[in-house]
């Protein structure tokens, strides 16, 4: 499948903006906020106002993408929590209010489906409408949900996309649970901190996906992920996967790899990229945008930005390796060192 | 490519395992009452479909004395999975293998802690168990963890729609190639979050629900989990096969987030999806286990989409959630279930509670145990909150029956 369109809300000045044009925002803290537009002329002020957060971002990428590219023939969003804030404000009416008469408007907007159902209504879409919430593999479920939609050769064209918002309550659970660094921390010494814990981010990352190649080309080849593994079958999910596509490991240019700073699980991508991936340049994407279960919808953005227009932003290298042209990008991400997933992105030659 | 189901586990308010459902479902034994177990306000207010053990039971039943930070949601999934996996007689390494997908869904997750989330939220809980409890996915990865399972793994939330769309998502992983089993299914548990969620929409009836009857005054909320193992053409070699999975289909309704369109645009085109999957005639349809939940809304619009599919020849049709309740993210499976029962032993499960049909439709569903029907292909609906409707249709194998 084709990537013929892509926006996002991140933490930097992804929104209707070329993230490469501009400087990357340097953050601090152990929150990485998303960067909202002010959504003129796609939700209505008074809708606005009482819409929880990721269901704006949500509407806010997909959207005018669904307004450019009118009649998709699926919307498939992966969302791990999907509206915290409302589903804890809910939650907390439950308790202060002693289970009194409670107003619905949050209820309905904290289901995660709420995102691909308004995205239905108000684009008057009947077709296939389906929401991932599997943590760490949410976002990759739904590309290959996409996959196979496409391949059933009836569709051509589908809206998919991640979305996660950082909620107080959520960010309390995840910083108890030790998810979260102690200390606040720059996005240039995250990934290089050598502590536990990570910083939390955030961000919708909407794409437009078709089954036959448009103007430029960039194509998802394959979407694999395991869980529990030995780093034997990872290593070896990482050739497979490789393999499948007819591809060596040195046709692969470029790795966008998802360290996040905790130094209890950033091993596997250092032992990878030692071990397997020697001569290709690593990129980090995390010290942009933080860490959430659907970030691997970042790191698709970055590969398609990366392959249209042929040039790699300083702040994102970790490891260079001179490179006359890109053509295939291999995306590695893992959630807690339990969920993992490869994302091959390919630009295919004319 | 053809898919067959070669395991079902369920757990729900009228029964503990399959065999306990069927009974049930036979003997016309419903599972709504005032719950003993839930703690809530509402809790004498209303009726519920409440799984008949406790918690403490369930830890003992499974073996799993010594693991911290399990709910209720935890536990009934565990359940259903075990008894489905043994059904199918699934080896430990046939669970784990990169070929199985596990496919599961849930609205609630671990939320039906509503009282020990709000104090992990707010800081101010004396116990560190339940942080990774609460997701919608938190059961689908401890199950993952328990049998260290490798290959594709998801959780889905489309409402009420959520099971049905895991049973199709895990057909389609396995009609694409991509693997060559799948354990597909939901669960959900009576949660303060949901109870109240429904009663601030007042779709919660106070008295036993009754679907697609005219005095129909709105649901009753159940919980449960089910979960079926489905297996492709390739591997099932002389496996004992329960039926087929004939067709699914899904569709937004794009109306209103927390109810249907009159003219049923999202449940008609559901349903002429799965027909049109199942490669069959609408008049192929023998029976159809209905989402039919007792609110006003939903029952008259299934009705509607039943019209616009079927015209005048409305296969028999029924409720099963007179029985079980809504059990919201599990309901699909477990109905999927139900279906394949009828498949199975030819019967067809009355819609309890029911005395007046709606006068628009003068339809009526089956109010009694029919027995020994040849029926071949039985549909089940499921439909959620956002306007997301899926429709299944569950195939008879010939040598079974």
């Amino acid at each position: 499948m084709f990537i013929k369109d892509t926006i996002a809300i991140s933490p930097q000045n992804t929104y209707n903006n070329d993230i490469f044009s501009s400087t990357i925002k340097q953050l601090y803290g152990n929150k990485f906020l998303a960067i909202e537009p002010e959504y003129t002329g796609i939700i209505k002020p008074n809708q606005l106002r009482r819409m929880g957060r990721s269901l704006r971002m949500g509407i806010g990428c997909a959207l005018p993408l669904l307004r450019n590219y009118c009649n998709v023939d699926g919307i498939i969003i992966g969302s791990s929590e999907g509206g915290l804030e409302d589903c804890i404000k809910f939650l907390n009416q439950i308790k202060d209010y002693e289970e009194g008469m409670l107003t619905p408007t949050n209820f309905v907007q904290s289901t995660p489906n709420a995102l691909a159902g308004q995205l239905a209504l108000l684009t008057s879409n009947n077709s296939y409408n389906t929401t991932h919430v599997h943590k760490g593999l949410a976002f990759e479920n739904a590309l290959i949900d996409a996959k196979i939609l496409l391949l059933e050769n009836k569709v051509k064209r589908l809206l998919v996309g991640g979305v996660e918002e950082i909620s107080n309550y959520n960010f309390n659970i995840e910083k108890s649970a030790g998810q979260f660094k102690d200390k606040e921390c720059s996005s240039s010494q995250l990934i290089y901190s050598n502590t536990k814990g990570t910083v939390c981010g955030e961000g919708s990352t909407m794409f437009i996906l078709e089954s036959l190649t448009g103007n430029n080309n960039i194509k998802i080849n394959d979407i694999q992920t395991i869980t529990f593994p030995t780093e034997e079958e990872l290593h070896n999910t990482a050739i497979n996967i490789l393999k499948r596509n007819n591809l060596k490991i040195d046709h692969i240019d470029i790795l966008i790899f998802g360290m996040n700073g905790d130094i209890r699980s950033d091993y596997f991508y250092y032992r990878m990229m030692e071990q397997l991936f020697v001569n290709q340049s690593v990129l980090m994407y995390k010290n942009l945008v933080g860490e959430y279960p659907t970030s691997s919808a970042f790191a698709l953005y970055l590969a398609y930005n990366i392959l249209l227009k042929q040039y790699v932003p300083k702040d994102i290298i970790f490891r260079q390796e001179a490179k006359l042209k890109y053509n295939n990008i291999l995306i590695y991400n893992h959630y807690k060192g339990i969920q993992h997933s490869f994302i091959l992105v390919t630009k295919e030659n004319c | 490519m053809n898919i067959y189901v070669t395991g079902i586990g369920c757990v729900s308010s009228i029964g503990n395992n399959v065999i306990d459902n069927i009974k049930s479902l036979r003997e016309k034994i419903t599972g709504l009452k005032k719950p003993i177990f839930f703690d809530s306000k509402y809790a004498s207010e209303f009726y519920f479909g409440e799984v008949n053990i406790d918690n403490s039971s369930l830890i003992k039943e499974l073996g799993l004395k010594n693991e911290k930070g399990l709910t209720r949601t935890d536990l009934l999934s565990m359940k259903a999975f075990d008894e489905a996996v043994r059904c199918a007689n699934l080896s430990e390494k046939e669970i784990s293998s990169i070929d199985t997908a596990f496919i599961s869904a849930s609205t609630v997750g671990g939320m039906c802690m509503t009282d020990q989330l709000y104090n992990d939220a707010n800081l101010i809980s004396n116990t560190k168990d339940f942080l990774s409890s609460y997701s919608c996915s938190a059961h689908t990865m401890k199950i993952c963890k328990k049998y260290q399972m490798k290959g594709i793994s998801d959780t889905i939330n489309t409402a009420c729609s959520s099971s049905a769309n895991s049973i199709m998502f895990g057909s389609k992983l396995i009609r694409s190639g991509l693997v060559k089993r799948a354990i597909v299914g939901g669960v959900d548990s009576l949660a303060k979050y949901t109870v109240n969620g429904f009663n601030s929409l007042q779709i919660l009836s106070k008295d036993r629900c009754t679907p697609f009857d005219i005095n129909r005054k709105g649901l009753n909320i159940g919980e449960g989990a089910a979960y079926l193992i489905i297996e492709s053409e390739d591997v099932i070699k002389d496996k004992t096969c329960l039926a087929k999975i004939s067709g699914y289909g899904n569709s937004n309704d794009a109306f209103h987030a927390s109810s249907m369109s009159d003219n049923a645009i999202g449940i008609t085109k559901a349903i002429i999806n799965a027909i049109d999957i199942a490669g069959i005639k609408p008049d192929d349809i023998d029976y159809i286990n209905a989402h039919g939940t007792g609110t006003l809304n939903n029952d008259f619009v299934e009705l509607v989409g039943l019209k616009n599919v079927f015209n005048n020849n409305i296969p028999p049709f029924s409720s099963t959630k007179s029985y079980t309740g809504h059990t919201l993210g599990a309901a699909g499976a477990i109905e999927g279930i139900y279906s394949i029962f009828s498949l199975l032993h030819g019967e067809l499960y009355p819609n309890l509670n029911f005395k007046t049909p709606i006068p628009d439709f003068n339809l009526s569903p089956i109010t009694k145990n029919i027995q020994n029907a040849n029926i071949k292909f039985v549909m089940s609906n499921s439909y959620g909150f956002s306007g997301n409707c899926t429709s299944l249709i569950f195939e008879r194998i010939n040598n079974v029956y």
